[in-house]
Formats: C-alpha cells, structure tokens, sequence
C-alpha cells in the first residue's frame, strides 16, 4: 500500500532534522529555530495524518532490509502504536519550542538539538515497530543516545546522574534483549499482529516465565517500576527542564510500552491468565504507585518531586494493562498520552521558576504566583488534572482505571487507585497552596520588580498553554474521534 | 565441486615475492610503498576474484610438493578459509595505508614494510592451508615474521616483550606439531578438507589428550587465559602492528586454527560424543569475564584494548565450542566483526597518539572536541563491541546467543549478555572522558590526526555499521560464514 510507504520518513524526518541542526546554526540561530519547528512539525502531521486511516481499521506495514533470514526491520502501525507515537510527535513540538527559550543563555546547543531530535527519531521508532527485533533497535539507540541530554548542564550532579542514568539503563537493555532473543529462540520470526508471539508455540511453562519475568525487569528499568527506578529522580533534576519533560512523559513510558507489547503482543491475555504472572505484576505496580507518591511527598526540589510523581504515574499504566480487562487497559493507555501532556506541563513551568526566577526548590516557591501568575494558574490547574479531577484529561484515565478493576472484579485496587490520587494532592497543592499564599521567600523578593513585558518569553509560554489546553480537551472532549481515547479504545480491542 | 586452480597458491606466493623487493629496494619511499601496497592489493584481488565461486559452493585447491606420500605443501579454498582471508585481506589494504602515515618518521622503515609484507603471505597461508602440515608452517613462520614488527622500537621494554611473545608463541607452535604429528599417526591423513578426519575407536582418554594439546598450541595465540600473557606486553609494538597482532593476524591465526580443529579434525560428531565442547566452552567464558573485568581496571588505553581483546577472541572459542550451526555460524562471523572494530579502535588508539602524544585514558578529557571524526569513529566501534542493533557487534552476540540458546546451556546466553555490560563499562568511559568531561564553555580547537591516519579510520567504521546493518546483502561475511556452517554441520 503506498500510503505504508510514509512511515520510513516518519523516522528519518527527524534525523535529517539532527543533520541539519549544524548547517543553520552556522546561518544564524533562527535558522535553526525555524528548521527545527519545521521538521517538528512535518513529522507530527506525518504520524497525525497517520490516525484516521489506523481508526478505520487499515494496516500500514512496510518492510525495509534483513536483519536475519526470517527477521526483518519492520515497520508498522497498529493503534497503540500510533497513540504513542502522536503523543510524542506533540510533546517533542511543545519541548522543542519550550528549549528555544530555556536554552536560550545555554551552552552546545547544537549537541542538545540534535540529539534531541534524534531522540524523536528513535521514539518514532519504537512507537512504529513491528516485530521485537525492529523495537530493540530503536529502544536501544533512544537508550543509549540519549545520554547526553540527561548530562546536558553538565554540572557534578549532572555527570553522576547521567551515569547512573546509563549503568540502569544498559542493564535493563540486556535484559531486554536476553529476553527477546529467548522468544526468537522459542517462538521463532513473528511479527507484532493480531496474533501474540506464544499464542501457537508449544513452550514450556518455565522457560515461559523466564522470559516473562526477563522481560519485566529489563522493560522496568526504563518504566520504573519499583525498586528499579533508581536512576528517575536523578536524572530529571539534572536533566534540561524541557528534556526533563520528554524524559518523564516519553522515556519512562517507552518501558512501559515495551512492557504493553510484551504482555499482548508477546504473551497475550490467554496466556498471562495462564501462567498467572498478570497478580504479581499488579501487586508490583499497586506497589509502586504508593511508595512512589509516598517518597515523593518529602522532597524538596521541585523536579525531583515531579520524578518520584512520574514513576507512581507510570504503575498506574502497568497496574491497568496487567488487569487484563478491556476498560482496565484503555485507561492505561489512554494515561500515557494524559500523563505525558500533564507531566510535560508541570515540567514546563518548574523549567520557567528555574530559569526566570532561579527557584529549584518547592519551599523557595512561597508568593511566586505573583511574578509568575500565568505558570502557577497552569500548574494549579494540571496538579488538579493529575489528582484527578473531574472534567480533566487526569480524570479521564483514572476513570476507565476505576471501571476496569471493578469490570476485574478486583475492587480493592481502587484504594490503590483513591491512594495514588490522594497521595498527588498531598504532594501537589502545598506547591500551590506555597505559590499562592505564603508570604513571599527571599529568592521571589529579590526577583527584579518587572521583567520585560511577560513572566517569560513566549517561547517558554506557549508551551505551557498548550500543555494546559491539551490536559482541558483530552479531558472535556475526550470522545472526539481521533484524540487519545479512540486510539486506546481501539487497541484495547483489537490487541491479542 | 573441486577445481585445481592456481589461485589459492598465487594469493600467498605473489604476496611474498612483493615482500622481499620491498626488501630489496630498501629506502626508496615510493617504491617502498608501491610494492607494499602492491603485496596488499594483488592479494585482495586474487581473494576476491575466488569469492563469487566459493558462494556457489566450488572449492580451489593446488598441491605443490609432497614431502612423503600423503604429506604435503597444498592449498584449498573453501567458504571458511575464504572467509578467514577476505578478512585479512581487506584490513590488510586499509592497515597498509595506516601504517604509511603512521611510521613516516619512524627508523628502519624498510624492514618494517618489508615484514609487514610477509605477514600478508603468511596469513593468507593460514587461510588457505589444505592439511595440518601446511597450516603449521604458516602458523609458525607468521610468528616470525611478526617478532622484528613487535620490537621495531628496540627499545629494552620492546625487546623484553618481543622475547615474551616468541617464548609464547613458540612454545604453542611445539603443541600444535605435536598434536599434529599424533593425529598423522592415528588417522594416516591430515587434510583439513573434510567434516573430521579422526575416529572415537582411537580411544577417549587419547582424544581429549590430543584436543587439549590442539587447544593449548592455538590457544597461545588466540589468547585463551591463562595462555595469553604475551598480548598485553606485546603492547609496545606500533599502533599498525598492534591492529595486525589483534584484529587481523596473529590472534585470529590462533581462532581460526582452533575452528579448523573443531570442525575438521575432530568433527562436530566426535566433539560431541567425547563431551569436550562444554570445557572449551566454559574456558572460553571464564576468558571473556575475566578479561573484561581486568580491562576495567586498566588506564593505558592499548593496554585495555589488548584485554578486551582478548575477551572477544574467546566469542569465537566459544562459538565453536557449542557445536550447534547458529553458534558457529556466531563464531564464523565474528572474526570479521570483531576485525571491524578492533583495528578501527587501535587507529584510534595510534591517531590520538601521534596527533596529542597521550596514552593513558584518563589523560583523554575533552578529545572528542579536538579529534571529533577519530572519537566519531571510536563511538561506533564501542557501540559494535557494547552490541547495539544494526552494528557488527550485534550480529555476533545475536547468533552466538542462540546458539548457546540451541545448545541447551542457557548459562553461556547468560556470559554474553554480562560480557556485553561489561564492554559498556569499559568502552563508555573512554567517550565520556572524550565528549563529557571538560566543563562547559572550554574551547579546544580542531586538531585532528593526518589524513593518512583519519581515513582508514572512518573506512573501518563504516564497515562496522554496514556489517551490522547489511548483514543479509549477499556476499557481506554472514553469506560466506553460512556456506562454511552449511558445510561443516552436513545440512
């Protein structure tokens, strides 16, 4: 079909942005601005123009070289897939845009954009793959060349964080593949479809879950799953705020989108009901969403409290797939796309206190809603999403969570579910309550009396109003055909 | 099909006789180097023009002399021989334009190019050897023609290596000709052209006497601990000798005779039924942890090369080892991945030290800011060694992985995935001390190697991705490494 043939350019369109990112930098910095927006954007209405076709039901696969005599690079387009990939592609735009102002006074710029679009690159990768082999190409290279973003500032606490960042990262990579290649060995060449690797393959039950349980701590590392998650809060304050927020709202939940194509397109439902691993797996997840959002309540700087945020965020994506019912999983696909957009907000704004105020931390906050009472309305607003609140995208996903566990007739997960969220208030509105009602810290009073026109450049604005918007419509007009939900609904139907 | 053919003994015999005029025309630099590159290229074209053949399955061979009946000078081309010169071949050329820029201001050029000649004969000797016999002369005089080209500094720290390497090597050669002598008398034949010329009536205790003996001859040089004391010592030799001692010649001289042991002399049938694949597969995997540990430890940048070295080399021991198609096949291929990546990573290692003079890796902060194609191409070597997809490095760990897989021994699946972690932890330091150590704001400027020695650089980092990514295009090393698998394993 010559439609499929779009989808290689949907990866190297952001390569050839990396390529020219040194060009125009050499003609002037607008240039490569421009070019960056540009190339943003091509690659989002790429993957965008993508959607209606894959509601429809239409397969788009194309098949590029051998890896192996039965295995080849495979790219392909399946609703998961695709909502992952759309949420990306739009968060890369806001980060991107978010970078011109947060980098602006910043250091190798060139090294930080172009690999912040590869990194695109690699994420449009995994999203689109379409056999095991192809996704650990790309979660390998996103892996490893992301590197120096994480260690970008360059600071002490950067360098450690970044290796610490890589030693996680590389174990969790052999494991990863340790695991793949035992399900080529057993499973033999097959594809991501409507059939699960096992589903026809007589393996036995032990070497089943070896390489069930293979794949969950190697996948873990990246979607944090407790007590793998070291490296989390680490590497988020150290990294760029507008990278900190493609790392929470995209790296972390590329682990857990490993571990969704593991359990249906791997293993599908039938066979986790069977082996019976879907329990602990949740009793995992459940564990992580509490511990997590109970460490999270005591910390100090802002992003690393938004870090421990993401990782109890991300067990209520394997907490909802690993229910194995159908409203159970489109909640949790539908949240990576809400999370994303609501962390990546959050990120924003934590980005303009440090910049524009040079606030890291939640107590120097206290008063800041009067220079900055823009970013701390959009902050308030997305705190109340996360939480939970109704008619906001967070909602949404914690909504379709809650029918799940009851459809699973596992209802004491909702204490999970009320916990996680209770929890989020505890550790989001003191930020608010600080910005709004305390008396203002010394570092908000020596701020200048006015700084330019705006609390920040539109740069840096832009972003964060549109981060806001998004957590509005994805959760007013979540129903629109085409938004996150239908995807999630799709999958949720159609995968194995 | 067998055809008699006057390649196979052509290869090596027109590579000599280039050898010995460059010999002859002493310190004339042009012509020093027109026949130096003359021995590199004419062999690469003879090797070449055999290839198209041996994929379809034709084999070359060419007796020459026979000292008694039945023993003999002969050459025979089959998929692995092939595959073993191709690779030797191509670095070879690529090495040869290394080493002119590099040893411009060296003393004693003519000796050096001139042995550096004979080692293209040598080597392609090996490849083509048709029986023990033949393969053992080669074998030994290589370790000849390599000792002037590990003492070329002359320097007492030289010499004292250069004595090490020929106690080793010499040593090891004894084994060989012993074991070859005794599978003379047992099996009345030493052709190396079928699937396993000796036979379990010999006796099991004998065999394995016979195996071990093979395996400690080779093993020298192919530098399976404990046997591999001369490598890092040897260290001291130029940075185009070290990449010919470790990813071209000599040690996979030594990789490639334990295949031939392997798969011709022994059989994968007898190995199998005398149980001895597991020991060589445990002391190929005890070789590959314990090398990368200690490479780990080490901060002079060749010498930790020379230990990762040696890790690698025991992949191919222990993919032949397994005795199952995929693992050889594994094994077959990483000869010519691990080439790859090697020679391009002791480039890097000779560039940064003609260029800056720096030695130690911790004398390396903010490199990759002065020589950034050099450290480019060293990213992608560590890269292929680590095993990300779409290098070399990952074809190798991707079927010596399901070999191990197929063999039942998951536990070995288990050492390569280590081995591999633990080449993060030794290789991504480097790139960090390269690209990340120096605070922001500091500006070096460009000083990159001679062209001379960038070029081959980025040639053989070129290859590594292109062996990894393009590893089905028929002709690429997994096709001809598949014929050799097909063959040895009947099928």
């Amino acid at each position: 079909m010559s439609s499929s043939a779009i989808l290689p350019l949907v990866v190297l369109l952001p390569i050839l942005g990396a390529a020219l990112v040194v060009p125009l930098a050499r003609v002037s910095e607008r240039a490569r601005s421009t070019g960056l927006v540009v190339v943003t954007v091509l690659t989002g209405a790429l993957v965008v123009w993508l959607v209606p076709g894959v509601l429809r039901g239409e397969h788009y696969s194309i098949r590029l070289f051998q890896m192996t005599p039965t295995i080849w690079v495979h790219l392909r387009v399946d609703p998961l897939g695709a909502l992952f990939a759309v949420t990306a592609a739009v968060l890369w735009l806001l980060a991107v845009v978010f970078s011109f102002g947060y980098m602006a006074d910043g250091h190798r710029k060139n090294r930080y954009y172009s690999f912040l679009m590869l990194a695109l690159a690699w994420t449009l990768g995994v999203s689109i793959a379409g056999n095991l082999l192809t996704f650990l190409v790309f979660y390998e290279l996103f892996s490893i060349l992301t590197y120096p973003l994480v260690v970008h500032e360059q600071t002490p606490e950067a360098m450690r964080a970044g290796t610490k960042y890589i030693t996680y990262i590389i174990i969790g990579g052999g494991l990863v593949l340790l695991a793949i290649m035992g399900t080529y060995f057993l499973a033999g060449a097959q594809e991501f479809g409507t059939v699960s690797y096992f589903e026809s393959a007589q393996v036995g039950r032990t070497a089943l879950l070896a390489v069930f349980w293979c794949f969950i701590a190697g996948f873990g590392v990246k979607a944090a799953i407790m007590p793998l998650h070291g490296w989390v809060p680490d590497a988020h304050p150290a990294a760029p705020a507008p990278f900190s927020a493609v790392l929470s709202g995209i790296m972390v939940a590329a682990g857990s989108f490993g571990i969704l194509r593991v359990l249906h397109n791997v293993f599908g439902v039938e066979l986790l009901r069977e082996l019976g691993v879907a329990l602990p797996l949740t009793i995992l997840a459940a564990i992580t969403v509490l511990v997590a959002a109970i460490l999270a309540v005591p910390q100090n700087n802002l992003k690393r409290r938004l870090a421990f945020s993401t990782i109890s965020q991300m067990g209520y994506v394997i907490l909802g797939a690993s229910l194995l019912s159908t409203s159970a999983s489109i909640g949790a696909y539908v949240h990576i796309a809400n999370h994303a957009f609501m962390k990546g907000t959050l990120f924003f704004c934590a980005g303009i206190f440090i910049k524009r105020a040079g606030i890291h931390d939640v107590s120097e906050l206290a008063g800041i809603a009067k220079r900055h009472p823009v970013t701390v309305a959009v902050f308030t607003l997305t705190s109340l999403s996360m939480i939970g609140t109704p008619p906001l995208s967070g909602f949404i996903s914690k909504w379709f969570l809650g029918i799940g566990m009851l459809d699973a007739e596992q209802p004491w997960y909702l204490a999970v579910l009320l916990g996680g969220a209770l929890m989020a208030a505890v550790y989001l509105l003191p930020i608010v309550y600080t910005a709004y009602f305390k008396q203002p810290s010394g570092a908000v009073q020596r701020l200048p009396e006015r700084q330019g026109r705006m609390e920040a450049p539109w740069s840096m604005l832009l972003p964060v109003l549109g981060g806001a918007t998004l957590t509005v419509v994805l959760g007013v007009l979540a129903w629109l055909p085409g938004l996150p939900l239908s995807l999630a609904k799709l999958a949720a139907e159609t995968l194995p | 099909m067998e055809v008699i053919d006057l390649r196979p003994m052509l290869a090596p015999a027109l590579s000599l006789a280039c050898g010995i005029i460059v010999f002859l025309v002493g310190d004339r630099p042009f012509w020093r180097r027109f026949w130096s590159l003359s021995a590199a290229t004419v062999k690469l074209v003879i090797v070449f023009s055999m290839l198209p053949g041996v994929l379809q399955g034709t084999v070359y061979r060419y007796s020459m002399i026979e000292f008694t009946p039945g023993i003999g000078l002969g050459f025979r081309v089959d998929a692995l021989g092939m595959f073993f010169s191709l690779v030797s071949s191509t670095l070879w050329l690529i090495t040869t334009f290394y080493a002119i820029g590099y040893m411009e201001h060296e003393h004693e050029r003519a000796r050096f190019f001139g042995f550096f000649a004979l080692c293209v004969s040598t080597t392609v000797g090996i490849a083509f050897a048709e029986n023990l016999l033949t393969l053992f002369l080669f074998y030994e005089m290589l370790t000849i023609c390599t000792y002037p080209l590990v003492v070329h500094e002359e320097t007492p720290e030289a010499m004292a290596a250069g004595r090490k390497y020929l106690v080793y090597t010499l040593i090891g050669g004894v084994f060989v000709l012993l074991g070859t002598a005794v599978t003379y008398q047992w099996a009345g034949t030493l052709s190396l052209a079928g699937r396993g010329i000796l036979d379990i009536s010999v006796g099991t205790q004998a065999l394995t006497l016979l195996f071990v003996s093979f395996v400690i001859g080779f093993g020298v040089k192919a530098a399976i601990m404990p046997l591999h004391g001369w490598l890092p010592s040897a260290m001291v030799a130029p940075a185009p000798v070290s990449a010919l001692l470790h990813a071209v010649a000599v040690v996979k001289a030594g990789a490639f005779g334990i295949l031939r042991i392997v798969f011709c002399v022994f059989g994968v049938e007898l190995l199998r039924d005398l149980g001895l694949g597991v020991w060589l597969a445990v002391a190929a995997s005890v070789t590959i942890v314990t090398a990368s540990l200690i490479a780990l430890t080490q901060d002079n940048f060749k010498r930790r090369l020379a230990y990762s070295t040696i890790s690698q080399l025991s992949y191919i021991v222990l993919g032949a080892a397994l005795l199952t198609p995929l693992a050889a096949l594994g094994a077959i291929v990483h000869i010519a991945n691990q080439a790859f990546q090697k020679i391009t990573m002791f480039f890097v290692a000779g560039a940064i030290q003609r260029t800056t003079g720096k030695t130690n890796i911790h004398e390396f902060a903010g490199i990759g800011f002065q020589m950034p194609y050099t450290m480019g191409a060293f990213t992608v070597a560590a890269l292929g060694f680590i095993g990300v997809p779409l290098t070399a490095g990952f074809v190798s760990k991707w079927y010596l992985s399901l070999g191990a897989m197929e063999s039942g021994d998951w536990i070995f699946v288990v050492v390569l995935i280590t081995s591999s972690i633990l080449n993060a932890a030794y290789w991504l330091p480097i790139i960090y001390m390269a690209f990340f150590k120096i605070s922001p704001g500091t500006h070096l400027r460009i000083k990159e190697a001679p062209l001379l020695l960038l070029l081959p650089t980025l040639v053989c980092a070129v290859y590594v991705i292109l062996l990894g990514s393009l590893a089905e295009v028929p002709g690429m090393p997994l096709s001809l490494a598949r014929t050799a698998v097909e063959y040895f394993f009947g099928q």
